[in-house]
């Protein structure tokens, strides 16, 4: 059986497309793998080294590093780009870095106000699908081959005789894009633009527009609130600007920074349906179905009104926030009904919050999509040209409806990334630049300006969205004067850059470059709350609120895949969720009381009906989600993602409703098939055992006990009967603290980009074989419906007594004088005794030659990081404390004859940690921020009784309950 | 005590039956080496020859696809391989045992099973070597690197790990195990060259025998070889299997870190080897129509054994389980209820029942005597010390420090069939050493007849 992708002239052996997650015991593939593998590879490696689109690929326009001097100067040494992250729900500042001209990792831009030098997991695995394999390539017309000249000039006859023109593109749109689609919509006769954004929160956009009378925007500022009260917002985890968030949040609970004598946090109460890492980090959080949320609401803004005091959970928290005024703050998610949305924006503005804890952003960075029945009845009206751009309405369409329009169409046109369902069902498929291949804008908000720069000339023969709508909007309007001069969508940007930013500047080249550089140009605006209308907020509230039913449904974007757009990359994919640990699925979680109720274990599928739609879904049991409240997660269960994404999970798009409410339904119905799925978690125990692995303790604990870690009677080592060590040379050290971290994994992601780890497949991850070196424990604490939970991330501990050397049978695993616990791959001979003796079982076994078993073309093998070594088959691998870059930091500081400053090296899992709460450094720099870390009264080290002696110190979760309210109990039961 | 008169003196009960004299037990010892294989022979070297070569096909499988298609994962590093290993390791120690120990301790009644029992010791190890090598993850390059040969690096291996331990003290049992096991053959091999008739049989015997000239002197050289071999191979009955038990006992997991290990480990050793050495006897004897030569009294006394070894490994048991209390440590106290109560409590029960309870049987003398009722409880005795290693090494890696780590280890068919096909391999071994050598040490035998002593036999009447 063979396949052939159209736009490669190679067959795809059978061996191939079952590559990623075959049971690799299966004899065929065992027998067939030998032989084609060894002519595969060879053939592999001859085409990287001739024929692959390879190292050096220089954009056409000039790009600029953020460091003087000529580019490629030192091979092998890196360079950063400043750019953009647009493939996302919010664009974030990113620095890519460049080796040999190609990137190898992203990081954040730390001139960006918003995210700083945090990135996200999504942001991180940006590299992994720049050299996806399954890109689509070249152009196709009905499936076959067709050169861009050609594809053009068919697509510009239909434009311009055509008399119904449709444009669908994706909500997050630069400024230039959005000025380029309206110039198209104005040069193409009949034209109309629409948007289409799966997860999008249009009922609280709707909402506010009413209320405050004009579009925009609340964008909410942590680092002022004391009290915040979530009404099922995962603002940490997926709705709005996340970075910001975790970074303003965050910023407010480094206790670690504080004068011990005037620690202060703020509270988080977090109602919500499905436990998300939002919930995780509340002080105080509720179970509630969405309809009671809705009720919720009212009575919060019924007991803010009244000044009466009163007991109970719900009362101490209205208490909380009144006390708090001017510095409280409300959040409603965006699943929710605009009248909920109405009442928060009254409560906010009861609590004065508007202007402090509350901005205003008039030009958010999305556009509000087109309600998707107006997309349909214009397109069954019928329509000569379709182009839809960077959306996949056929993946995601609650409906097959939209597939017959599309292909209704005279002439659809899809560009994208990938052949994907929508583009499969396009006359014309165009292929689309990856984001580190474009040119681009992005405004944030008024204030902020950022610029994306190409690191890498197209790897394919792609070209941005942008580009083909500035091509025939030249052809269709050739008498515009400003389009004439333009050469490529570089000139636009750089055209509308000056415009908007620089509109009387002499000297706009050097502007330019220095934009470039760093990425970003802000600009004084702090635009006001608007006033608010109360009665138009009042009516939206009448409007009404969710029904309550026996089973509510809750939609909600996957944390990493959000909604689809990323489910070929497989670092995604295998990035365990932050709370069930799910991998390579989506499930229907439900309450362990519900599936009780509803005699159902978890890996059951059962049948979900909302409404007209319906799935077979299997069941996940998730401690903490509310009693009756079924939560799914979108961007599964795709048909063209790619190999790696085909036929992973299932789609829930048909279980999204029509109406106000899309991501909600109450008249949802379960019916248990007799079929059952496997789910495979990365971790599968989550209580701690009475065990002390998270000590925790409440911040007025911590006050009266500065020293916690004694006042929570922890175990420390016995004496010990061997001398200290002769340690040399800065002495290498990480802390990690619990409070901050919110289980995000973008270190996790960011561990994966920089050290070449490989992704196994669900399949070895059901066999507990997954090979991050940097995963996160999570444990539940408490009350079994409603857990407390703790984030833990691993890392290598490095034990100074490591209990991995002294077992390896040929001193594959060495000290160094620096505290470094070395990892010798090519004198591993793989007994796993090191694993087995590590007690924190940090140590990853290629248990396959994982790198090539997946790898499906060798363009994949550009996205290595050449200063890591890429293990084979056979070798124990682990976190390395990123010793690529220390040893970069220890050459340049002794180039230039100084000690190395504290800060010069950055793990990978600190530098993307948006919550900061990982810090490496020098332990015996009597200033360094690790060596303060490990003083805090709340520094541990895990299993210290062992004796192990890690050079990890983990600080002591603490949490911030209100002191009326029950349970308030530290320690780590 | 008083000897009451008239009452015959109370003699041992004879090792050889019948009227036996020593040309008879030449032919008795040398008719399986003389005659064509039965067709039954054939059939049983049928059925192992192919599941040895369902060994060499699933080692080969392992070693290009690599040790994934074991069971193994991340925490339980260690599966069924190292379960065998020890456990083929254990079953060896019984043959060293009875014929070295019992050899310096002079217990006559081992000569009639020596020599079987050290063939078993030698095809042991050979079967046990295979898990070390193989389940590492680059056993192409671990055969040597495990090695401390001078290399241009300048590289040795590491000397603190238990591992390398284990590398010298299998290699150092293997080898002194073969060479006391020839030394004791030549004799025999002699007296098989001598009675040989084909020119190829009196090639093959005459080199093995190493021109044995059966002279006084050679008798006394072979004498004093012996016992030095003897002497050699005793100590490392208990240094070999500790060692092996270091693995465990030096490590940090909770469940292994336990300093009974050690002699548990030798105990339990020895108790397998006996259950497996009876086993397989019991099978022999009847074949080749030994059941003068190894007698019911061979079995019985070797019952003793096993019954005073289960004990020892009871009690071990009942160690374990106390000073998981008594420690004080949790992750001790949970590894113990975790292996009575947790996802392996099947194995722990199973382990218990077949070690310390079934072969409390053998406290019967009828029992003891019978072949029927005995055999089962032996076999029982080698599943139940499998469950013991199994036990110990699944329960206690699947369930360590940090729960967030725990994993349930099961085997796939690439370990059953590793493990079927070493069993394979060991009876190959044993069925091709059958035909090819004598079973029984001639020698020795000899000089446990009556006629060996006629002096002293005419004192005693």
């Amino acid at each position: 059986m063979t396949d052939r992708l159209p736009q490669d002239d190679r067959p795809i052996g059978w061996w191939e497309l079952l590559a990623s997650r075959l049971d690799p015991r299966t004899l065929a593939e065992m027998t067939a793998m030998s032989r084609r593998s060894a002519l595969k590879l060879m053939g592999a490696s001859l085409a990287v080294a001739l024929g692959v689109p390879g190292c050096r690929r220089k954009p056409e326009r000039k790009i600029v590093s953020r460091i003087d001097g000529p580019e490629y100067q030192h091979p092998g040494e890196p360079l950063q780009y400043s750019s953009t992250w647009t493939e996302g729900p919010h664009p974030y500042g990113m620095l890519v870095e460049a080796i040999d001209g190609r990137p190898v990792k992203i990081e954040g831009n730390p001139s960006h106000p918003i995210n700083g030098e945090a990135s996200s997991a999504a942001m991180q695995a940006s590299i992994y699908s720049l050299y996806d394999p399954d890109r689509l390539t070249a152009p196709l017309r009905s499936g076959q081959p067709i050169p861009w000249p050609q594809a053009d000039a068919e697509i510009l006859a239909a434009l311009r005789s055509a008399k119904r023109t449709a444009l669908i593109t994706r909500a997050t749109l630069g400024p230039s894009e959005r000025a380029m689609v309206e110039r198209f919509i104005q040069a193409a006769p009949g034209a109309r633009h629409f948007v289409h954004e799966p997860a999008f929160d249009a009922s609280r956009r709707a909402a506010w527009q009413t209320v405050f009378g004009q579009p925009g925007e609340l964008v909410p500022q942590f680092d002022r609130a004391k009290v915040i009260v979530s009404l099922g917002s995962d603002f940490l985890g997926t709705d709005g600007a996340v970075l910001a968030n975790i970074r303003q949040f965050s910023s407010r609970r480094a206790l670690v920074d504080q004068a011990p004598t005037e620690l202060s946090m703020p509270r988080l109460y977090v109602v919500e349906s499905g436990l998300t890492v939002t919930g995780a980090a509340a002080d105080h959080r509720l179970r509630a179905r969405p309809s009671e949320l809705a009720t919720l609401a009212r009575y919060i803004r019924a007991g803010l009104r009244t000044d009466t005091p009163s007991t109970g959970f719900v009362a101490t928290m209205i208490d909380d926030l009144r006390e708090a005024r001017g510095e409280a703050l409300v959040l409603a998610g965006p699943q929710l009904g605009a009248d909920v949305h109405a009442l928060v924006a009254l409560i906010n503005r009861e609590l004065d919050a508007y202007g402090r804890t509350l901005a205003w952003n008039p030009s958010p960075p999305t556009l509000p999509p087109t309600d998707r029945s107006e997309i349909e009845s214009y397109l069954a009206d019928g329509v000569d040209v379709l182009i839809v751009l960077g959306t996949n309405p056929v993946f995601d369409w609650p409906t097959p409806r939209i597939r017959s329009l599309i292909e209704g169409a005279t002439l659809s046109v899809g560009q994208g990334l990938y052949l994907d369902e929508t583009l499969a069902a396009c006359t014309f498929a165009l292929p689309a630049s990856h984001n580190l291949e474009s040119w681009n804008d992005a405004s944030p908000n008024p204030a902020v300006h950022s610029v994306c720069q190409p690191v890498i000339a197209p790897l394919h023969a792609s070209r941005q969205e942008a580009e083909s709508l500035l091509l025939w909007t030249k052809v269709l309007a050739p008498d515009d004067p400003e389009l004439t001069d333009l050469r490529d969508w570089h000139d636009f940007v750089r055209l509308q850059w000056q415009r908007r930013l620089f509109p009387d500047a002499a000297d706009f080249e050097d502007r330019w470059i220095e934009s470039l550089r760093t990425g970003v140009v802000l600009r004084p605006a702090e635009p006001p709350v608007p006033p608010m209308d109360v009665a138009a907020a009042e009516r939206l509230i009448a409007t009404g609120s969710l029904t309550s039913g026996e089973l509510e449904l809750v939609i909600a974007p996957h944390h990493a895949i959000r909604d689809g757009r990323f489910a070929n990359n497989g670092w995604l994919q295998e990035l365990p969720d932050p709370i069930s640990k799910l991998v390579w699925d989506n499930a229907a979680a439900v309450s362990p009381a519900t599936a009780q109720r509803f005699d159902l274990a978890e890996g059951d599928v059962v049948e979900l009906r909302a409404g007209e739609g319906v799935v077979e879904i299997p069941i996940l049991l998730q401690p903490g989600t509310a009693d009756g409240a079924i939560v799914v997660t979108l961007g599964y269960g795709r048909t063209r993602a790619g190999r790696v994404g085909n036929a992973v999970g299932v789609n829930v798009a048909p279980l999204v409703q029509p109406g106000p409410t899309p991501w909600l339904a109450s008249n949802v119905y379960l019916r248990k098939l007799n079929r059952r799925y496997p789910l495979v978690r990365t971790q599968e125990h989550a209580s701690m055992e009475d065990r002390p692995i998270v000590l925790a303790g409440t911040l007025s604990e911590f006050r009266d006990h500065p020293d916690l870690i004694e006042h929570l009677h922890y175990e420390h080592p016995k004496a010990d009967i061997y001398p200290e060590y002769n340690w040399q040379g800065p002495q290498w050290a990480m802390a990690i603290d619990q409070t901050l971290c919110i289980g995000c994994g973008a270190c996790v992601i960011a561990c994966q980009a920089e050290n070449n780890i490989p992704v196994v497949g669900k399949l070895e991850c059901e066999h507990s074989r997954n090979m991050h070196w940097l995963r996160i424990h999570r444990y539940y604490v408490g009350d079994p419906e409603n857990p407390r939970v703790y984030h833990q991330p691993m890392p290598c501990q490095h034990c100074e007594n490591a209990p991995c050397e002294n077992v390896c049978p040929v001193n594959a695993t060495t000290h160094d004088l620096e505290g470094l616990n070395q990892m010798v791959y090519n004198r591993c001979i793989g007994t796993r005794y090191c694993s087995n003796n590590c007690p924190y079982k940090v140590r990853r076994f290629n248990f396959f030659d994982y790198q090539r078993r997946l790898l499906r073309a060798p363009v994949q093998e550009l996205a290595y990081n050449p200063n890591v070594t890429v293990r084979s088959v056979g070798v124990m691998e682990k976190c390395t404390f990123c010793i690529q870059r220390i040893n970069q930091a220890k050459f340049a500081a002794k180039n230039n004859n100084v000690p190395i400053p504290d800060g010069a090296v950055k793990t990978a899992c600190q530098q993307a940690c948006p919550a900061g709460a990982i810090v490496f450094g020098d332990l015996a720099d009597p200033a360094s921020v690790v060596r303060r870390w490990h003083a805090s009264g709340r520094a541990y080290k895990l299993l210290a009784v062992l004796n192990t002696q890690p050079r990890v110190d983990y600080l002591a979760r603490i949490r911030n309950p209100h002191p009326a309210l029950a349970s308030s109990q530290g320690g780590h039961g | 005590m008083t000897r009451i008169e008239g009452t015959p003196l109370p003699t041992r009960e004879a090792l050889v039956l019948g009227e036996v004299d020593f040309r008879r037990l030449d032919d008795d010892i040398n008719r399986p080496l003389e005659s064509f294989p039965t067709l039954r022979w054939w059939a049983a070297f049928a059925v192992t020859s192919s599941m040895a070569l369902m060994l060499l096909f699933c080692l080969g499988l392992t070693v290009a696809r690599g040790v994934g298609i074991w069971g193994v994962n991340i925490p339980v590093g260690w599966g069924w391989a190292i379960v065998n290993f020890v456990f083929w390791i254990g079953i060896g120690h019984a043959g060293t045992l009875i014929s070295a120990i019992l050899f310096l301790l002079r217990q006559r009644w081992r000569t009639g099973i020596a020599r079987f029992a050290e063939a078993m010791t030698i095809f042991a190890v050979v079967c046990a070597l295979i898990f070390p090598l193989f389940h590492t993850g680059r056993p192409w390059l671990a055969w040597y690197w495990l090695l401390p040969l001078p290399n241009a690096h300048g590289i040795w291996p590491n000397f603190r790990s238990p591992l390398l331990w284990d590398v010298f003290a299998v290699s150092t049992y293997g080898l002194v195990s073969l060479l006391f096991w020839y030394t004791g053959l030549i004799p025999d091999i002699a007296t098989a060259r001598d009675r040989a008739r084909h020119p190829l049989r009196k090639v093959f015997y005459g080199v093995l025998s190493l021109g044995w000239t059966g002279s006084a002197r050679a008798w006394s050289h072979y004498e004093r070889a012996y016992l030095l071999f003897a002497g050699l191979a005793t100590p490392l009955v208990l240094s070999v299997h500790s060692v092996v038990s270091f693995d465990f006992a030096t490590s940090v997991v909770p469940g292994w870190h336990v300093t009974i290990f050690p002699p548990y480990f030798v105990a339990g050793a020895i108790f397998s080897g006996l259950a497996l050495v009876a086993t397989l006897i019991i099978i022999m004897r009847r074949m080749f129509r030994l059941q003068h030569v190894i007698t019911i009294r061979h079995l019985e006394i070797m019952n003793k054994l096993v019954v005073a070894t289960s004990l020892m490994v009871g009690y071990a048991y009942l160690t374990e389980i106390f000073i998981a209390w008594y420690a004080g440590s949790l992750y001790e106290y949970f590894s113990m209820t975790n292996r009575m109560f947790g996802p392996y409590a099947w194995a722990y029960w199973i382990m218990i029942a077949c070690n310390a309870v079934f072969p409390q049987l053998l406290w019967i003398g009828r029992v003891r005597r019978s072949i029927l009722l005995m055999y089962p409880i032996v076999i029982l005795v080698n599943v139940g010390m499998w469950f013991e290693r199994f036990v110990i090494i699944a329960s206690s890696l699947s369930r360590d420090y940090l729960p967030a780590n725990w994993h349930y280890y099961r085997p796939t068919w690439v370990d059953v069939g590793i493990f079927v096909g070493s069993f394979g391999l060991f009876l190959t071994l044993m069925l091709l050493f059958v035909r090819l050598l004598p079973t029984v040490s001639l020698a020795e035998l000899k000089s446990v007849l009556p006629n060996a002593q006629p002096a002293r036999r005419a004192r005693h009447g």
